[in-house]
């Protein structure tokens, strides 16, 4: 009822001219709330003086651990240090050959020259544009009910691999992305950027289109990943009442949303004349027959009109994907959506009016809004969350680089920097990383490797004072050894296919689909979208150019805690449970990479003995160890020469810990 | 606001530890293999274990069986006789019924009065239509919603709020919030399962299912037609038991020879054995050759028209009889033919999803009843929606979403009951209406989980699936 009676009421202010529209207050913040430490500025901090200690972030972490009475654990040793990195920076396994030329080298360079090879690789974009992937919840797909595909949605993850190898500084990556079309409109790299606007799920459906309220959920995903991904505070809570534990006012989260209310879709398209004229050729038949029978349904009686709703649903089917395009937004003031704050976030309940206005808490008291049909909006906006006086924008993004290394942040919920989320363990090292990635100019590479040079990240994954340790931080937040973790669903595949040598290492370009059972097709409203990749060499590709489709997560990628592509995901989750247990024991992907893997030792090595030994070099980095060694020769000889065996032993190292985990 | 945490599952390896080294220690690693340390674990070590209810007194149930018809069965031709949709057939709604939002009927369309007729069954004299003559025979047991209302008209968007409380996707299912509460009591089987309509998908796909951003270890698994459900349970072609016992031997083995005392790798072969269980154990319980011929007959197994269905309601039964929290049988897919989205026409396309499932549901719950499960199983009958009574297409009905029927049964639901109404059209629900949220909070209080205690920290928010506070139903539940 409420509903309606407001709905009335809009389109009566409506009528009436809507002059005396309200306008939301500006809102007030105490200093309480002002003085919260993530929206105080950063403290400028030199790292605390520590005998024998030249790394900045030793310092810092020597001085916290000091503090609770711990200390740092000892150097791992060179195998495991160069699977660490590898995998870190590349989510790649090291070859042998690396592996042995590093255990080698003895120069005082070695682990430098090592780290600075990586940071090096265009792999590293890939690893490091892939976590970045899942904090903007990129996916291929729409969602919803129809799920329909987003075929050129690869650009803008070609885009992010390309800009994390080009170590492009961090506030350009964020311009171009909320704002690409604005900086230059002919740039085509810039447009593609520009679609991060465009990375939310999509609700289409049939029938009456409610028009306002699709408007409604677009603009809520533009708005509150700008909250998630740069900012790292949780502002989208504040879009149905003021946010109950933060700073955010109801109307702040709207002036938020001010900043795309001119932004529109923008599909250019890139298909060549030839393909063009031949879309045309499909859709133009279609399309005139669809306009013929919508057109005859508006005058068939009422018997007719099931029938002739059937042939419309049996042409949208036949309908082909759309022409290659680039998917960008721009702005159109003529479309600016009128914004309000909504009761509850309903679109038909609309209250106070707003304009724009980046987030009240970090502004002076007062700041007036701005109206949403200024001129590049989103330039606007951008250059607020990339001021270097913006507290939020460099620590945020320095904790994920922090969390991505270490598997915890130094503040352990990267999207929440609030009251809810967690403390930051180590304030001044938090501070002291982000002050050091602004004034070098925002680039990630020198923070990456004034990590990965610390003594810190090369701890040993066991601390010789384990016990008290854990008891007085269990977490590791303080870095009193490296965290041990489990690849990710990704890194689990792509060793498995670098242990087989299958592994296709190309580069960027059009996703894979790969023939999946008919029972999981069926499971999509339109299973008609899910052709095969043509090219069968495509299907060993590295997994984060396999199609990443909201409605359908392929099983080994659920089973391993892959994102659900609705929403940011900050950190993958790493879980243990009996059905990893099953998909690695029984699926077909390890089985059919087993076989190969077996394959490959079968040929390359003579005897079991030497077969073994190139099983762990190749999945698990190092030689296995004599009890290793003994217990797997006894297995293959009970039945010399079976192939089924070595298949068998093949698998049994993809689920070996020592496989899935890096120590 | 007091935040309770939740028994959570950990979330990392440290937290594990934590947890573990809090709760009961590293004692208790000392001369235990994985799979014994993982039995006798309290909850936080083994996040499927068996989890006392936050409030024990009300737990009635231990299990759900969701009938999900989805595609939005009628309630004007089921569970909501409306004598005078027939007088007004073919007029204009009249205006002091109001207005609502439609996907596609609009101020042109015109009443539709119903073919189906309505009769009083059991004591309890509750009104079935003869669309459903097997479920009228089950009246007593039944405790109808006529009140039943939800927020959208679209599918996708209604079938969210339905399974996971959001009209958005990426919040997690009923199933995984009952499973995070309450962990499993099936150690062989998946402690969640929907099984799908073969037909095909529904509007809103898997992801209606899914945990959103619950740990994946309460995620459903997705039962497959035929008989083999679980993907993954057989062994790979040319593996026999035997070598596959020696290679897990292996296994074992080589990961024992390098592990010390380590609760992560503990809890990694517990994983392993237990997968290893599942695969000799599961299949006994979806091997349906066991149940006499007369049970087979009561769901009409072998009957063409309810072979499927019924298959999949008895397979149902027995999952709760061995300890399944949570099993969605889902009626409809595919498109709207297959589904109960009667747009074209109601009768043909109700007379045929009903030919599929009335006497499945009925044999389920009589099933239930005589094995005794059915007090300790809520049984829940309903769609996203329901129909409109005008006339979409002269023959067919709209989406419905302001007024609708769902059913309850067992569980502490009272039998032979009929809880609120909607106007005399049908159009709103005016007495005692429930929202999808107050029938969650009803069947996670069935279940004796509290809505604000079961919850869980995402993004900065503490969610829940009722999302805004529910209501419990006081009235229908003993």
């Amino acid at each position: 009822m409420m509903k309606q009676l407001c709905a009335v009421f809009l389109v009566t202010a409506l009528a009436l001219g809507a002059a005396e529209e309200k306008i939301a207050p500006l809102g007030t913040y105490k200093p309480a709330e002002r003085n919260y430490w993530a929206f105080q500025p950063r403290k400028k901090v030199a790292p605390p003086a520590v005998a024998g200690v030249r790394n900045p972030v030793d310092a810092f972490i020597a001085d916290g651990l000091r503090k609770v009475g711990l200390r740092s654990a000892p150097t791992a040793n060179k195998e495991t240090l160069i699977r660490r990195v590898t995998f870190d920076l590349t989510g790649l396994p090291p070859t042998p050959a690396e592996i042995k030329a590093f255990v080698q080298d003895q120069s005082p360079k070695a682990w430098e020259n090592l780290v600075d090879r990586l940071l090096a690789s265009p792999r590293y974009g890939e690893q490091w544009g892939r976590h970045w992937l899942d904090v903007v919840r990129f996916a291929e797909s729409d969602g919803y009910e129809y799920d329909m595909h987003r075929p050129d949605a690869y650009r803008f993850r070609d885009y992010v691999v390309q800009s994390f190898n080009d170590d492009k500084p961090y506030n350009q990556f964020v311009k171009e992305q909320l704002a690409g079309d604005e900086l230059d409109a002919s740039n085509e790299i810039l447009m593609v950027a520009s679609g991060f606007n465009r990375l939310g799920p999509l609700r289409k459906n049939a029938g009456n289109q409610d028009v306002a309220s699709s408007r409604n959920e677009v603009l809520t995903e533009m708005t509150n990943v700008v909250g998630s991904a740069f900012l790292g505070v949780t502002v989208g809570c504040s879009r149905c009442h003021d946010h109950k534990f933060d700073p955010f006012r109801q109307s702040d989260y709207y002036r938020l949303q001010g900043f795309f209310a001119q932004t529109h879709d923008n599909d250019l398209i890139r298909a060549s004349a030839d393909e063009q004229a031949a879309y045309k050729a499909t859709v133009d038949p279609l399309t005139t027959e669809i306009r013929q029978l919508q057109f005859k349904m508006r005058r068939a009686p009422e018997e007719e009109k099931g029938k002739i709703q059937t042939q419309l649903d049996v042409l949208d089917e036949k309908m082909p994907l759309p022409l290659t395009a680039i998917y960008a937004v721009k702005n159109d003031v003529k479309k600016v959506s009128p914004l309000h704050l909504l009761f509850k976030g309903d679109y038909l309940q609309p209250l106070d009016a707003v304009g724009t206005r980046p987030l009240g808490i970090l502004l002076p008291e007062g700041t007036p809004e701005s109206p949403a049909t200024g001129e590049k909006p989103r330039t606007r906006l951008a250059e607020w969350v990339t001021d270097p006086a913006n507290p939020l924008t460099a620590r945020v993004m320095v904790n994920r680089v922090w969390q991505y290394h270490f598997g915890r942040g130094i503040v352990s919920t990267p999207n929440d920097f609030g009251r809810m989320g967690g403390k930051p363990s180590n304030p001044e090292l938090l501070d002291y990383l982000a002050n050091t990635f602004v004034e070098n100019g925002w680039k990630l590479k020198p923070i990456h490797r004034m990590i990965l040079l610390s003594n810190s990240y090369k701890q040993a994954s066991e601390s010789p004072i384990e016990k008290l340790a854990m008891e007085k931080d269990a977490e590791n937040a303080l870095v009193w050894k490296f965290s041990r973790r489990r690849l990710e669903a990704e890194e689990i595949r792509d060793a498995m296919l670098s242990a087989s040598g299958r592994l296709n290492g190309k580069y960027g370009g059009h996703s894979v689909l790969i023939p999946i059972s008919q029972d999981l097709v069926k499971m999509l409203k339109r299973p008609q979208y899910w052709v095969a990749t043509k090219d069968k060499s495509e299907y060993d590709r590295r997994t984060m150019y396999m199609i990443y489709k909201r409605n359908l997560i392929l099983p080994y990628m659920g089973v391993f805690d892959a994102p659900d592509l609705q929403s940011s995901c900050p950190r993958r989750e790493q879980a243990t449970h009996a059905p990893q247990a099953l998909e690695l024991l029984n699926g077909q992907l390890s089985n059919d990479l087993a076989k190969s893997f077996a394959d490959r030792l079968a040929e390359s090595a003579k005897t079991d003995a030497e077969r073994v030994d190139q099983a762990w070099w190749l999945a698990v980095g190092r030689a296995p160890t004599l009890k290793e060694k003994q217990l797997t020769l006894k297995y293959l000889q009970e039945k010399p020469g079976d192939p089924l065996r070595l298949k068998e032993m093949a698998l049994d190292v993809f689920n070996l810990n020592a496989f899935l985990y890096v120590n | 606001m007091l935040i309770r945490p939740h028994v959570r599952y950990p979330r990392t390896r440290r937290e594990m530890l934590t947890d573990c080294f809090c709760g009961f220690g590293t004692l208790a690693m000392a001369g235990m293999a994985g799979a014994d340390l993982a039995r006798s674990a309290p909850a936080k070590f083994n996040p499927l274990a068996p989890k006392a209810p936050h409030e024990p007194a009300n737990a009635k149930a231990k299990s759900v069986i969701f009938l999900f018809m989805a595609g939005g069965p009628s309630h004007l031709e089921t569970f909501d006789p409306k004598p005078l949709l027939n007088k007004l057939d073919g007029q204009k709604r009249p205006a002091e019924f109001g207005n609502i939002q439609y996907q596609n009927v609009n101020a042109q369309s015109r009443i539709l009065g119903t073919k189906r007729t309505f009769k009083k069954y059991g004591k309890s004299g509750i009104e079935i239509s003869d669309l459903f003559p097997h479920q009228a025979e089950i009246a007593d047991d039944l405790c109808v919603i006529r009140s039943m209302h939800g927020d959208m008209v679209v599918h996708s968007a209604a079938q969210y709020q339905m399974m996971t409380g959001r009209v958005i996707p990426g919040f997690p299912a009923m199933g995984s919030w009952v499973v995070y509460g309450l962990g499993s009591e099936a150690e062989n089987l998946p402690a969640y399962v929907v099984m799908p309509d073969s037909h095909g998908a529904q509007e809103a796909g898997v992801p209606m299912y899914t945990n959103g951003f619950l740990p994946s270890v309460y995620q459903p698994t997705m039962f497959r037609p035929g008989e083999k459900p679980v993907l993954n349970l057989d062994l790979p072609k040319g593996v026999s038991l035997d070598e596959r016992k020696r290679s897990i031997k292996l296994l074992r083995d080589l990961n024992e020879s390098g592990m010390g005392e380590d609760l992560e790798f503990a809890a990694r072969m517990s994983a392993y054995e237990t997968a290893f269980k599942m695969q000799t154990e599961a299949p006994k319980v979806f091997d349906l050759n066991t149940e006499t011929k007369e049970t087979l007959d009561m769901y009409g197994v072998g009957n063409p028209l309810t072979d499927d269905y019924g298959r999949r309601c008895l397979m149902a039964r027995r999952m709760v009889e061995n300890g399944v929290r949570f099993v969605c049988v889902v009626s409809g897919g595919g498109g709207p033919e297959a589904e109960w989205d009667a747009h074209n026409d109601i009768e043909d396309n109700h007379l045929r999803m009903a030919s599929w499932t009335d006497k499945p549901v009925a044999a389920l719950i009589k099933d239930l009843k005589r094995k005794g499960l059915l007090d300790s199983t809520i049984v829940m009958w309903g769609g996203e929606f329901g129909r409109s009574p005008e006339s979409e297409k002269s023959k067919g009905r709209d989406h419905h979403n302001t007024g609708f029927s769902m059913w309850m049964a067992g569980g502490g639901f009272k039998g032979g009951t009929v809880y609120g109404a909607t106007d005399d059209i049908g159009l709103k629900a005016i007495e005692k209406p429930v929202h999808f949220r107050d029938l969650h909070t009803t069947v996670l209080h069935q279940l004796g989980l509290n809505q604000d205690a079961l919850s869980f920290m995402h993004l900065g928010r503490k969610e829940r699936l009722t999302e805004v506070r529910g209501e419990v139903l006081k009235e229908i539940i003993s």
